[in-house]
């Protein structure tokens, strides 16, 4: 019978789950809560259940998901990213019912989600890391150890609560002296936060590029990489812009991150397709950062430069397939860059413009460029979920060539009623740091130029406004 | 050579005219569009006639000067000098002419010696004629512009301004000359400027004949309007008499007040045995045919009165405030009034006032004293700032006889004599610090002005600043024809309207649907060079003002008294003279108002302390506005 694939997910990445579900010949059910009754994976899913009025509940609700597949008989379900994607508890009650995760097993979600294990299992398979400590000893010989460590690997270094995450709990010691005062302070903050005084030491990497290396590996364990990313162009922590592969211009370092990847997975008993996520410093020293345990919203720039279907893979390795390919198969042929196309308005924060209709979609289109996303004219962006409208993944022969097709996209990419990071990119796209590869996560912040664009800039789009006011007045009254 | 070119010296031109029995024609653009257009002709329109004007050889074209230039940047939003710049590569032969007031330049008030100074100098890169005049033919208040002029190397046309009545005699306009040439020398031409257009031919050729006769060497451009309908005749005469030069214009665009149609001055003449030198009168034809199908795009800024008006010889208003007049009294609601202030109170106020020269700014203290006598029936009770300067003698001497003692009395009070005494006289100005004047603009457009800017802000600080704000905004209009600025009504669903950019690029804009939205605002489409452009507009709310009832003048002075200081008319805020928290006494400036190009003070009632002020630079004003707040002195 048809195997029947059910999407525990919404927006751009339910669409591109289901668009690889439809191509493998299998039934794509999609899930939903009210506030996307217009959504569009619900038009394009073969079936959808309703799970909930929401928001943000129901898509969250492992009960009300794992109903829904029984409901309609799926075979497997697929988390997509957030939501659901690594909480090993969804994992967990997949497996109990007897439903595929598409994904690791939640023992490995759970381990890697847990720094500390993580950590540890890296460790001991001497995966470079930023240098740390345990956690701290009680009292004065914890404050000790800590401005030992100071003293060996320098400041600024970073105070952090062992059960805090998610950017809570952590504190950055610039010296010596405010260190002695701050193990004090972030004890009883944790305490009192988490109910838990544990804290740990950390190295500040400063300035660092992140990368990341894109790994598939078949229940056999057989584990290989795609090649790097670089995501450095990053807005408080939040992605905006990622490339494939990483622009280190030593290919011999980037190949033994990518080793490092491999190594990490089989560390850590990896299955299916993830993510190893490194930080490089200016000396072009590396460190494992994290194993994200799901498919990256930034996964289309690795299918772009290699040719492989990522999604389509990973819903073929958690049926049981074996990768049909090894490492040498894999090659990385030009570049590709994604941008996150947001309803968001740059030059106010960032601030979310949810809410709002698209009154006017016209997308680019001819040759090299991609688009993952989920609007439509016409189509209010609901207020309860991310700003992700799109995401358009250009790629080239050349990294020139792949910024000129980004400059072009950019510029032929009309949306109206929300205002979009569009503007924002097609200034980042004419920045020579940018051009010449010359990015780290600091971009963004040591730029601040980016954001100062004139949405209307161009002269005739300024004669337009003019026009368009005479219009709306019935006269010019400039000139009354 | 016959020809008049750019470059060619003062002594070149005197030499090559003195040597021609014909006569040259300057195109008075410029005076045409503020006689007749309200100012408004686009520089667009003047791009469209550039080669055809500028085969036609004529000695000059009058294209920048008068109120032009503050018109360029009020209501045509371009840069007087850009626009210069752009017709000049268009027009590399034809002398560009400018039209200025002695002490004002472009402006309504007196400037600085060193700002006008250095606006000549910028203004001379461009205009190779300098018309300079006063309104009260008071020759030192011309002498700056003078000397600039020359030390520039242009040519410089003083004007003897000219007017009717018994007063004005040949003699006395033949000892102006004198005066004249004293300060400037011989190497100069010679403006008769007939701004009204007044007297007749004869009287005209009189005048002419009578400074040809004591200065028979001297090159006369005879200046007029056709408000009467008769300025062929005047011109014929002038010509006729020993005139070398005459102003008169594009016919397709002639009709009211402006300057006659050249080809029937040329005509005319011709019949008398005068050819115009080195004109090419298909050329003149030419213009006239690519100017015609603009001039609809105008109408809305033609005179609301067609037809000729000859009780101009009455009246006396100049052909370029004639427009501008009845537009005050349609949006003033004075219109029936119209016959009574012109033919009555207008020549009463003019023989009250010393019958000088009805030109800017006195023709419109004139006129604006006249609309108040009428309007308030109170007869030089609501005196303005301007007509109050007059009296003391701020704009110079007055020519033939001071105003009678009775309306000094009106205005200034008991102690006239003594406020005269005291205030009386020129005024002086004393020089601004321009450096200060470049960082205060600096400031306010928030990078580094150009020269060029510096100049047009010095001379209408708040309007060059909302112009160079607009340009930011919109961008070089004057790339759009008079078909979609001076457009009325909005445009047609699916209308497309093309046209080049600054740079040369071109574009093609479509209009699409406007339509209300669900929050109430309004959303145009546009089809801008094949990407939809979405517009939002916030519906103004009809009557929000209007449905508030507009305070009485007397409300107003209640007001004031009680310290609540109200807009005493609807106008624009040029100054506020004191700041919150400051001791103010009776009759210590607080602000200064302008309207109708008039700045009126706005003086404390009371004695008090200034609490609070609501208003700011440059913000527009409707009657009883909330300006300023004095707490009052107990007792």
């Amino acid at each position: 019978m048809k195997k029947k694939i059910l999407v525990a997910n919404r927006g751009e990445i339910a669409i591109r789950i289901i668009r690889a579900i439809q191509e493998l010949g299998y039934t794509a059910v999609a899930v939903y809560e009210t506030p996307d009754n217009d959504a569009l994976h619900i038009r394009v899913a073969d079936e959808a259940v309703w799970l909930g009025d929401g928001p943000r509940t129901d898509y969250l609700n492992i009960e009300k998901v794992i109903k829904a597949a029984r409901k309609v008989g799926a075979d497997a379900i697929h988390p997509g990213y957030g939501f659901l994607a690594e909480n090993p508890d969804f994992a967990k009650a997949c497996e109990d019912t007897g439903i595929t995760f598409i994904g690791p097993s939640s023992e490995v979600i759970s381990n890697l989600g847990d720094k500390v294990t993580a950590r540890r299992i890296m460790a001991e398979a001497n995966i470079p890391m930023v240098p740390g400590t345990q956690n701290l000893k009680a009292g004065d010989q914890g404050v000790d150890e800590a401005v030992a460590f100071g003293a060996k690997y320098g400041y600024p270094i970073m105070l952090k609560a062992t059960a805090g995450g998610g950017g809570r709990g952590i504190r950055r010691v610039e010296n010596e002296d405010q260190l002695r005062t701050e193990v004090h302070v972030a004890r009883a903050e944790a305490k009192a936060a988490f109910n838990n005084d544990n804290v740990y030491i950390e190295k500040v990497v400063l300035t660092p590029k992140h990368v990341e290396v894109q790994i598939l590996a078949d229940a056999k364990g057989k584990t290989v990489h795609l090649g790097s990313r670089d995501c450095s162009i990053q807005r408080r922590n939040q992605k905006l812009v990622e490339i494939a592969p990483s622009l280190i211009e030593d290919r011999k370092l980037v190949d033994k991150i990518c080793d490092t990847a491999v190594q990490a997975a089989k560390a850590a008993n990896y299955f299916n397709a993830g993510t190893v996520e490194f930080l490089v410093d200016k000396d072009m020293n590396y460190y494992f950062m994290e194993i994200n345990t799901r498919v990256q919203v930034e996964h289309t720039v690795t299918e772009m430069v290699t040719g492989i279907d990522i999604v389509r893979t990973q819903i073929k390795l958690a049926l049981g397939k074996e990768l049909a390919f090894n490492q040498e198969d894999v090659q990385i042929r030009g570049f590709a860059i994604e941008v996150r196309v947001n309803a968001e308005d740059p030059q106010n924060n960032f601030m979310p413009e949810a809410g709002k209709k698209v009154t006017v979609y016209r997308s680019p289109g001819g040759y090299g460029v991609r688009l993952d996303g989920f609007v439509y004219q016409g189509y209010t962006i609901p207020e309860d979920y991310d700003s992700l409208l799109v995401k358009m993944t250009v790629f080239g022969f050349s990294w020139n060539e792949t910024v000129d097709r980004l400059r072009r996209c950019l510029a032929n990419y009309v949306i109206t009623g929300p205002k979009t990071t569009i503007p924002f990119y097609l200034k980042l796209v004419n920045d020579p740091d940018f051009q010449s590869g010359d990015f780290d996560t600091s971009f963004i912040e040591t730029h601040p130029e980016l954001i100062d664009y004139d949405e209307q800039g161009s002269e005739v789009n300024k004669l337009a406004r003019l026009i368009a006011e005479i219009h709306f007045e019935g006269e010019n009254k400039y000139a009354i | 050579m016959e020809r008049i070119v750019t470059g060619m010296s003062i002594d070149e031109v005197l030499k090559t005219m003195r040597g021609h029995e014909g006569y040259y024609i300057t195109n008075t653009a410029r005076d045409l569009s503020q006689s007749d257009f309200k100012n408004r002709i686009l520089l667009h329109t003047d791009l469209l006639a550039a080669p055809a004007r500028e085969k036609a050889n004529y000695f000059s074209l009058e294209i920048t000067g008068g109120a032009s230039v503050h018109v360029d940047i009020l209501r045509k939003q371009v840069d007087p000098f850009l626009k210069l710049e752009l017709l000049r590569e268009q027009m590399p032969n034809t002398m560009f002419q400018t039209l200025c007031r002695g002490v004002n330049l472009f402006g309504y008030r007196p400037y600085p010696q060193n700002v006008i100074r250095l606006a000549v100098r910028e203004f001379a890169k461009y205009v190779d004629v300098w018309r300079v005049f006063d309104f009260m033919n008071h020759i030192p208040n011309m002498l700056a512009v003078f000397e600039e002029v020359q030390k520039a190397g242009k040519i410089l046309e003083p004007c003897v301004c000219f007017s009717t009545g018994p007063e004005h005699t040949d003699d006395f306009y033949v000892k102006k000359v004198g005066e004249i040439l004293e300060v400037t020398g011989d190497e100069i031409l010679l403006c008769i400027k007939n701004h009204g257009g007044l007297g007749t031919p004869r009287r005209i050729g009189q005048l002419v004949a009578a400074i040809k006769d004591s200065y028979p060497d001297i090159v006369i451009h005879y200046h007029g309007h056709n408000t009467d309908g008769n300025d062929v005749g005047r011109i014929s005469a002038a010509v006729k008499n020993g005139a070398k030069i005459i102003d008169a214009a594009d016919h397709s665009f002639t009709g009211y007040y402006g300057p006659p149609p050249i080809l029937s001055v040329i005509h005319d003449l011709r019949e008398e045995g005068y050819e115009p030198v080195g004109i090419n009168e298909s050329a003149i034809i030419e213009t006239s045919e690519v100017l015609r199908s603009e001039r609809e795009h105008y109408e809305y800024f033609e005179s609301q009165f067609k037809g000729f008006s000859p009780t101009v010889q009455i009246h006396k208003l100049p052909g370029g405030a004639m427009g501008s007049s009845f537009e005050q009294a349609v949006k003033g609601d004075f219109l029936d009034k119209m016959p009574e202030i012109l033919h009555d109170e207008l020549p009463q106020v003019q023989k009250e006032l010393g019958n000088y020269w009805s030109v800017t700014p006195g023709s419109q203290i004139l006129w604006t004293t006249a609309v108040n006598n009428v309007l308030d029936g109170d007869r030089y009770g609501n005196p303005t700032g301007d007509l109050k300067n007059l009296l003391l003698g701020k704009y110079g001497p007055f020519p033939f006889y001071q105003p009678p003692d009775w309306i000094y009395e009106k205005v200034f009070g008991a102690d006239w004599k003594k406020i005269l005494e005291e205030q009386g006289g020129l005024e002086e100005i004393e020089d601004i610090d321009i450096e200060k004047e470049r960082a205060a603009l600096a400031k306010r457009l928030g990078y580094e002005p150009t020269e060029q800017q510096l100049v047009t802000y010095l001379q209408h600080p708040n309007d060059a600043v909302e112009f160079f704000k607009f340009e930011e905004k919109f961008g070089k209009v004057y790339v759009l024809p008079p078909s979609i600025l001076m457009r009325r009504g909005g445009f047609k669903l699916g209308e497309t309207l093309q046209f080049k950019d600054h740079n040369g690029k071109e574009h093609v804009i479509e209009i699409g649907p406007k339509q209300k939205s669900e929050d109430g605002k309004w959303e145009v489409y546009l089809n801008v060079d094949h990407h939809e452009r979405q517009y939002s507009f916030q519906e103004v709310v009809q009557g929000s003002v209007a449905q508030e009832a507009q305070l009485s003048k007397e409300e107003v002075e209640d007001l004031a008294k009680a310290g609540d200081v109200r807009a005493p008319f609807k106008a624009n805020v040029c100054e506020i003279s004191v700041e919150e928290g400051q001791d103010v006494k009776v009759g210590d400036r607080l602000a200064m108002v302008e309207a109708m190009k008039m700045q009126t003070p706005v003086d404390s009632v009371v004695n008090g302390k200034v609490e609070k002020i609501f208003t700011e630079l440059g913000r527009a004003l409707n009657v009883g506005d909330k300006m300023i707040k004095i707490k009052v002195d107990e007792g």
